[in-house]
């Protein structure tokens, strides 16, 4: 049954309808054929943003591939359609056929985001079915997740059946299909699960149990019975030159996000900021080949119609060939007006004239991020950038005519002090000093220069060196906001912040546990929805909710004992049990680790453990082999 | 090269905005590898121009847009290369070559047709009605505008004809555009004034605009007819 058929005129009534019309240039529609697996994969947060999300376009891509899987898409409805659909009583649908979540075999989640959580259960709501894996029917479809914040997704984990740990490319397609034919043999969730299990990356939560002490500390994390594994090992695609990529992009209607083509140039980063998740989530680093860029890139201009394509990464750089691929983009494509955009710059020069060079056709705004205001903190979150790297680096672009630079800095980093504060302070007076002498230099005519500085709130992470720090508490949070705020409340300058609150929330959810599930379903209740648009954030509800279920924001936001269990110890992330101790310790002694990229293995073992190389094309490094 | 073209955008397409369809062409364009032609400057753009804008829920039948070319191309072959790479919902119909300073679709247009699936009282003579509202020496209404202060208008000047297709489906030809611009709802409401309630208020999705003319001394024209292009364009 076409679902959306039935309320398809009155999408005039809602808030943009062209998120919810599909019929995408590029969209698949299989005809639904009752031999075929059906994939219904959702993006807990609004169209515009999950159509920006590259692991999506991978998967729905990389699943209609098969010509036994038909895979469609949903997203989070907007409050808007969520009234309409419960004021008719009508489900939430897919994009591709209209069709209720209750016609496909499998509902697969991505998860980005903590703060989309309780979008999670506005699907599940409109799909009809249990928020709890256990609670449940035989026939519902099977409910799985994965994505970037694998790290730690246990607030959630009771609400899936099954959940992928790392880079599924390379076994999606296996799991679908053996959950197909397991069920098809006859037997039960349960079974199939349990089945399911023995796959690389597979994690079962519920076959796993979680012990607390009186205090509410975890006590332990083990396996239901001994056939299950007792620790879950992240997956990834070991030669992502090789990997399958996406060449005939959706084009969307509506403006989203990142409304252009994009190659992945690598994968993986290796700098060891120590409050980056994904620096240790997407360890190693492996490369794509220029040549394969190259073919890529033209491939989905043609396929798009795009007039700007995305070299993306964690950090594009830094990638080996990366002045011979622009190079060659530029002289390719300067005359088809087709402008490259760099997803990450290195704060230095070589960024800018690099930045320089893809910029040609149209100009956009330079980015940088010194993360910290004084060479003592940068070590300590080992973000290896001078102050001199700093100002080479807006010299340049300001010379090159940029007006404009974007400035990224934290706070609430662990050690924190004033000086650090007031560093920041001095430059960004520094930068915009430089800028205005510069452009006083200039002859020819350039705009007022700005600087737009934001600033966002430090959140431990899991699995990062900084996970047992605790989080800044409220009152020093907004503090610190308030000086920064008043002394950069100037001409020239532009200052955002993180909502305080949201920061706070977002860092209870990164390094919860399964009991915070509970927590979820009561704001949900209460009308949590999209929590990481501001517009929608209510913390008050949050903290009703926490009373609720008798949880104390302030236990998850304290420091954790070394030798305490954290409810991701039982993820494997390929780290040597150390190595996030040592990261620590060196920390706190003001002590930098150097990139393995570029000089010798620190030793962290995720090559070892994941059976995986740094793979660095362009190749005079210095490669670790196990 | 100067090419007018009519396409028409239906189905789903009816909700996306007169933006999104702008980028939907221009994305179209490259995918069909036109020789399409750029203007200057820090943010060059498909030098391409449309029409009035179709309301978002509104379906048109038959819309214009004027696009420039860097080299020629055969009419038939850029038609048939650029409806093989639209979404489903548009498709071009006809394409003309037009003078270089041909006046734009914006300055020439001046009039549309629309349908309107009505919602009327049963048991009432639908024909009487329109009769009676046609013959109207005075329609006024008032014009909420957004930003602005609301303003009386008189719609019966605007308002050119008017047909009972069958019962409870009508169609207007109106005046739209700079010269004085009636928006297709607005005769609805002055309806619902006018028989006191009889006829109601319908959504934006009832309303199709059929066509868009040029209306000169009463008739009215395509903005691809030749009567309307004024400038001979020169082979060569």
């Amino acid at each position: 049954m076409n679902v959306r058929d039935k309320i398809y005129d009155r999408l005039i009534e809602v808030s943009n309808p062209e998120r919810y019309i599909g019929n995408e240039y590029n969209i698949i529609k299989k005809e639904w054929d009752s031999n075929k697996i059906k994939v219904l994969t959702a993006f807990p947060d609004a169209y515009e943003i999950g159509m920006s999300h590259l692991g999506l376009k991978i998967i729905y891509h990389l699943l209609n591939k098969e010509d036994n899987i038909i895979c469609e898409r949903t997203f989070s409805p907007w409050p808007d359609l969520e009234d309409l659909l419960r004021k008719e009583d009508l489900p939430i649908f897919s994009l591709e056929s209209g069709k209720s979540v209750d016609e496909f075999d499998i509902l697969a989640f991505t998860l980005q985001y903590e703060m989309s959580y309780t979008n999670i259960l506005t699907i599940l709501d409109l799909a009809g079915v249990n928020y709890y894996s256990e609670k449940r029917h035989e026939d519902d479809p099977l409910i799985i997740g994965g994505g970037s914040i694998i790290s730690n997704i246990e607030p959630v984990v009771p609400f899936f059946d099954l959940i992928f740990v790392g880079e599924a490319e390379e076994h999606i397609v296996d799991i679908i299909n053996n959950y197909s034919n397991l069920k098809a043999k006859g037997y039960s969730k349960k079974e199939i699960l349990k089945k399911l299990s023995k796959q690389p990356g597979v994690y079962i939560p519920s076959l796993y149990e979680v012990n607390y002490d009186r205090q509410g500390h975890i006590e332990n994390i083990i396996p239901k019975d001994n056939e299950v594994k007792t620790k879950i090992k992240r997956q990834l695609v070991s030669n992502l030159d090789e990997a399958f990529y996406p060449e005939d992009f959706l084009v969307p209607y509506m403006d989203i996000v990142h409304d252009r083509a994009t190659v992945e140039v690598s994968r993986g980063c290796t700098k060891g900021c120590r409050f980056c998740s994904a620096g240790i989530t997407y360890r190693p680093v492996r490369e794509r080949k220029k040549e394969t860029l190259l073919k890529q890139i033209d491939n989905i201009l043609d396929s798009t119609g795009y007039d700007e394509i995305s070299l993306t990464s964690l950090s594009t750089v830094d990638h080996s060939q990366i002045e011979p691929l622009v190079k060659e983009l530029t002289q390719k494509y300067e005359g088809r007006k087709i402008s490259i955009s760099l997803s990450s710059l290195r704060v230095d020069k070589f960024s800018v004239e690099l930045a320089k060079e893809v910029q040609k056709v149209r100009k956009t705004g330079l980015t940088f991020a010194p993360e910290a205001g004084t060479k003592r903190l940068r070590n300590v979150i080992n973000k290896g950038v001078s102050e001199s790297n700093l100002y080479e680096a807006v010299e340049a672009a300001f010379n090159e005519g940029w007006s404009t630079v974007k400035l990224y800095f934290m706070i609430g980093l662990p050690t924190e002090r004033k000086e650090d504060l007031e560093g920041i302070i001095s430059m960004v007076n520094n930068v915009l000093q430089k800028g205005k002498e510069i452009r006083k230099q200039n002859k020819k005519k350039m705009r007022p220069i700005r600087i737009n500085v934001s600033i966002s709130t430090f959140i431990p992470k899991a699995s990062t060196p900084f996970q047992w720090e605790p989080m800044v508490n409220r009152t020093d949070l907004k503090q610190k906001i308030n000086f920064l705020r008043s002394k950069l409340n100037k001409k020239g300058i532009n200052f955002s912040w993180n909502e305080e609150d949201l920061s706070l929330l977002e860092s209870i959810f990164s390094r919860g546990d399964r009991r915070l599930s509970e927590v979820l379903i009561s704001a949900y209740n209460k009308g949590a929805r999209f929590d990481g648009w501001g517009d929608f954030f209510d913390f008050d509800l949050w903290l009703e909710s926490f009373k609720e279920n008798d949880l104390d924001p302030d236990f998850y936001l304290r420091r954790r004992e070394f030798v305490e269990t954290l409810p991701w110890d039982h993820i494997d992330m390929g780290l040597n049990s150390k190595f996030l101790k040592n990261e620590y310790d060196k920390a706190l002694k003001n002590e930098t680790t150097s990139d393995c990229r570029f000089a010798k293995c620190k030793g962290c073992n995720i090559c070892y453990n994941l059976d995986v190389d740094l793979d660095i094309i362009g190749n005079d490094y210095n490669v670790y082999k196990s | 090269m100067y090419i007018r073209a009519e396409y028409e955008k239906r189905d789903e397409l009816k909700y996306i905005s007169h933006l999104e369809l702008m980028n939907t062409f221009r994305r179209t364009f490259r995918r069909a590898n036109l020789p399409v032609a750029y203007s200057q400057g820090y943010n060059p753009h498909i030098i391409f121009s449309m029409s009035q804008p179709l309301p978002v829920g509104m379906v048109g039948h038959q819309e214009y847009f004027d696009l420039e070319l860097k080299e020629k191309i055969s009419l038939n072959k850029m038609q048939k290369k650029i409806n093989q790479k639209l979404p489903v919902g548009l498709k071009i119909l006809d394409i003309v070559q037009i003078h270089e300073k041909e006046k734009s679709l914006q300055a020439i247009v001046n009039t549309a047709r629309y349908k309107y699936k009505m919602s009327i009282k049963k048991e009432v003579d639908q024909k009487k009605i329109l009769k009676d509202f046609l013959d109207e020496n005075e329609i006024e209404i008032t014009r909420f505008r957004r930003n602005k202060d609301d303003r009386l208008i008189d719609l019966a000047p605007m308002i050119y004809s008017g047909r009972v297709l069958k019962d409870d489906l009508w169609e207007f030809t109106i005046s739209t555009g700079s010269s004085g611009n009636v928006r297709p709802q607005e005769v609805i409401r002055a309806l619902k004034i006018k028989t006191n309630g009889l006829v109601k208020e319908i959504p934006l999705v009832n309303i199709e605009r059929l066509g868009m003319y040029v209306r000169e001394e009463g008739k009215l024209y395509k903005p691809v007819n030749k009567q309307v292009l004024k400038k001979e364009v020169k082979e060569n």
